[in-house]
């Protein structure tokens, strides 16, 4: 930041210079060749705007994901191999834009894979899937249905894997019997609500009061809190919000003094969190995306490449962004190289096929399979271990893998009825 | 419930000083201009950022860095004066188009400057004052109080008890007249503006640690103030303090006692009432209606 720059006493001229070297080091590093084969893939999310979070720090690990690729001889096809490049487009999370998005980077651009956030953005880039049979990712499957066969969810389930949060708490703190949950009022909340109302009633938890929903435009939540609290829950459950909401809301949890247990999706820059909180405060809070210096992430089942490594790159170019996202788009490309290598050509429809061959796939947290129709109408999600993490003395470490799966066979008929209560199963959307 | 109805009382009143704050500049602006500017709630914003690069990244004390976001936001409202809205004056549209046109320039420099992440501001203070065990009150939120209620106030004595204050409240009621008296109307424009700002800057500089500062937090800030001026009349100072705190009321406590969702519904709902009652809005006048 311009501040933080001038702060240390950097000269203009010391700045300028800087600045053009690393442009030219940047240059160096990950420019392809002009002589070089070239694969390019669409990356068609929000890059500026209020969910730009969920984006911009998914490219920032695609291109590291680009270097080391290309650094190690890139994407191996029957006909060569081939550098890989990724072409973005800001969508800013506008579903008009993001057609127009979707339609440039394949008809300009010549992609041969587009990934998305998805949510609000996917109905607006779904007719150009549909009319070009362009392979297309998600991190949503609430986005899945069986009109797009090309739409895979490879990266996470979101909402479903936050089941495997509520189980680990259920099994490791017993006692807590009592909670309750505040969500945004949107697509990206209320699926995450119904999948919450499930694990907590498989878990045998009562809920004290109806899930709170909130205006994704609220910016003072303290009366939300003092509702939500007012009933001494054991467990408040935070569902899945942008961080923008999760920080000022475990704030006032903390400043109305609640001492009880905190669950939720997300907790991205969760130091952030502990410095408007306490470490002791935080202690304990329980949600779902890993720091990848996680030693649990060296487990020989994990399929992500290096994750260490990648982990200390990403935070030396980017430091203190590392959010839940600047892993996932990187771990589609794990899977879509794999599907490319396998069918020896990056055609959508051959590596659509390959990917999905067996019916299995190496998720990011392990081997899973490619399910999802009784949820989304189709086997397009790529489902198996999904891990719990929990804020340890300031520092977020994995406690558990816990398969999706599993719970499923147990509990699939209560999530199906939750979702169904809040309109989110696929035949249900608008 | 007593704790209950105390903690929301709280609640309500904290809402309701901040969003004094950013009304009252509206309203001034308004009052002695004639222009709707639209680019309020990022001058909010301007004030909030100017608390994240004293105060969060350069380590300033926060009241300076609350001071320099009033002063350097009321700048940046001479500028809109001077350079945006004195041009169009008599384009009784110009100057709400081109305050459309400068937020969107504001929202675009925030984002080149500081990214589009929401910045992290430490707390000024994690002092909290504990009345019950369920009632509570956290110091920052104090702050805001205290200062909308100074700043207020001064605002009340400057507009009364000073010429300058005169000349702006003759502006307000009619600017003809007050040139014909030898008032120089565009001094007043500047005096207004600069406060007008001012009072937006301090409000977003001072609520910084508090809520999540991006380039976009000032949509929702001037949605609300709009209401707010609506229900207590375009162009009524004292119409925007009793609206502001009567929306703070009945959002905090629906919020509370039925649902977030429902209680945006029911601000609306007031507002609708309130046009439909007495379009003027409760303090407003047929003049400036």
């Amino acid at each position: 930041m311009y501040t933080k720059i001038f702060k240390d006493g950097l000269s203009r001229r010391r700045f300028l210079e800087t600045a053009a070297s690393a442009a030219a080091l940047a240059g160096i590093n990950t420019r392809v060749l002009a002589a070089d084969k070239v694969i390019k893939i669409g990356f068609l999310a929000p890059l500026t705007g209020p969910v730009a979070a969920w984006g911009k720090p998914g490219l920032d690990g695609c291109q590291i994901w680009a270097e080391q690729v290309n650094a190690a001889g890139g994407i191996k096809l029957a006909d060569g191999d081939y550098m890989v490049e990724f072409v973005g487009y800001d969508n800013e999370y506008d579903p008009a834009k993001a057609r127009t998005g979707a339609t440039k980077l394949i008809r300009e651009e010549d992609v041969k894979f587009v990934m998305m956030l998805g949510g609000d953005t996917w109905p607006g880039a779904q007719p150009v899937a549909d009319r070009t049979g362009m392979l297309f990712s998600t991190l949503l499957p609430s986005d899945l249905a069986p009109d797009t066969e090309t739409l895979l969810a490879p990266a996470e389930v979101h909402p479903i894997y936050n089941v495997t949060g509520v189980e680990w708490l259920a099994e490791n703190k017993p006692d807590l019997k009592t909670a309750v949950i505040c969500a945004q009022d949107d697509a990206l909340g209320l699926p995450s609500v119904a999948t919450y109302l499930a694990a907590f009633e498989a878990a045998g938890i009562e809920m004290l009061e109806e899930p709170l929903l909130f205006d994704p435009a609220t910016t003072d939540f303290a009366p939300v809190v003092t509702k939500l609290i007012a009933k001494d829950p054991q467990i408040v459950c935070l569902d899945t919000c942008y961080s923008d909401y999760v920080h000022p809301i475990a704030e006032q949890l903390f400043q109305q003094g609640y001492k009880g247990q905190i669950i939720s999706c997300t907790a991205d820059f969760y130091d952030q969190m502990i410095d408007k909180t306490s470490v002791e405060f935080m202690e304990g809070f329980i949600f779902q995306f890993p720091d990848f210096d996680d030693p649990a992430l060296n487990d020989e089942a994990i399929n992500f490449k290096n994750p260490n490594g990648f982990f200390a790159e990403y935070t030396k170019r980017h430091p203190g962004e590392w959010g839940a996202v600047s892993w996932e788009y990187a771990s589609i490309m794990d899977l879509w190289k794999d599907g490319a290598e396998k069918a020896g050509t990056a055609e959508p429809a051959a590596v659509l096929a390959a990917m999905k061959d067996g019916g299995r796939g190496l998720h990011a947290f392990g081997t899973a399979d490619w399910w999802g129709e009784d949820l989304f109408g189709i086997d397009n999600a790529l489902v198996g271990n999904w891990p719990v993490v929990v804020i340890e003395n300031g520092k977020a470490r994995i406690k558990a893998f816990k398969s999706i799966p599993e719970w499923y066979a147990k509990h699939g008929d209560l999530l199906k009825k939750h979702m169904a209560a809040y309109g989110q199963m696929w035949n249900q959307r608008g | 419930m007593v704790e209950l109805l105390a903690q929301t009382c709280l609640n309500a009143l904290y809402a309701a000083s901040y969003m004094s704050l950013v009304a009252v500049g509206l309203v001034l602006i308004f009052g002695v201009m004639g222009v709707i500017n639209f680019a309020h709630g990022e001058l909010f914003m301007l004030g909030a950022y100017a608390v994240v690069a004293l105060y969060a990244d350069l380590q300033l004390p926060f009241l300076f860095a609350v001071s320099a976001g009033l002063v350097f936001v009321g700048v940046v409202g001479l500028g809109m004066e001077r350079a945006l809205f004195r041009p169009l004056r008599n384009n009784p549209l110009g100057g709400l188009v081109a305050s459309i046109g400068f937020l969107m320039i504001l929202q675009a420099l925030a984002v080149m400057g500081f990214g589009v992440r929401m910045e992290h501001v430490p707390p000024v203070t994690q002092e909290v004052i504990t009345f019950s065990e369920k009632v509570h009150l956290a110091m920052p939120r104090l702050f805001v109080i205290i200062a909308a209620v100074i700043l207020l106030t001064a605002l009340w004595a400057f507009l009364t008890k000073t010429r300058f204050g005169w000349a702006l409240r003759a502006s307000a009621q009619d600017p003809e007249a007050a040139a014909l008296q030898g008032i120089s109307i565009n001094q007043t424009s500047r005096i207004a503006m600069f406060i007008g700002a001012g009072l937006a800057g301090v409000a977003g500089a001072l609520t910084a640690p508090l809520v999540s500062v991006n380039p976009h937090m000032g949509h929702s800030v001037i949605v609300t103030a709009f209401i707010v001026i609506i229900v207590g009349g375009v162009g009524s100072l004292e119409g925007a303090v009793v609206a502001a705190v009567a929306y703070s009321l009945v959002h905090t406590f629906v919020t509370t006692f039925y649902d977030g969702v429902i209680a945006d519904i029911v601000g609306l709902s007031l507002m609708l009432l309130v046009l439909i009652v007495k379009p003027t809005g409760l303090f407003g006048t047929a003049d400036r209606a």
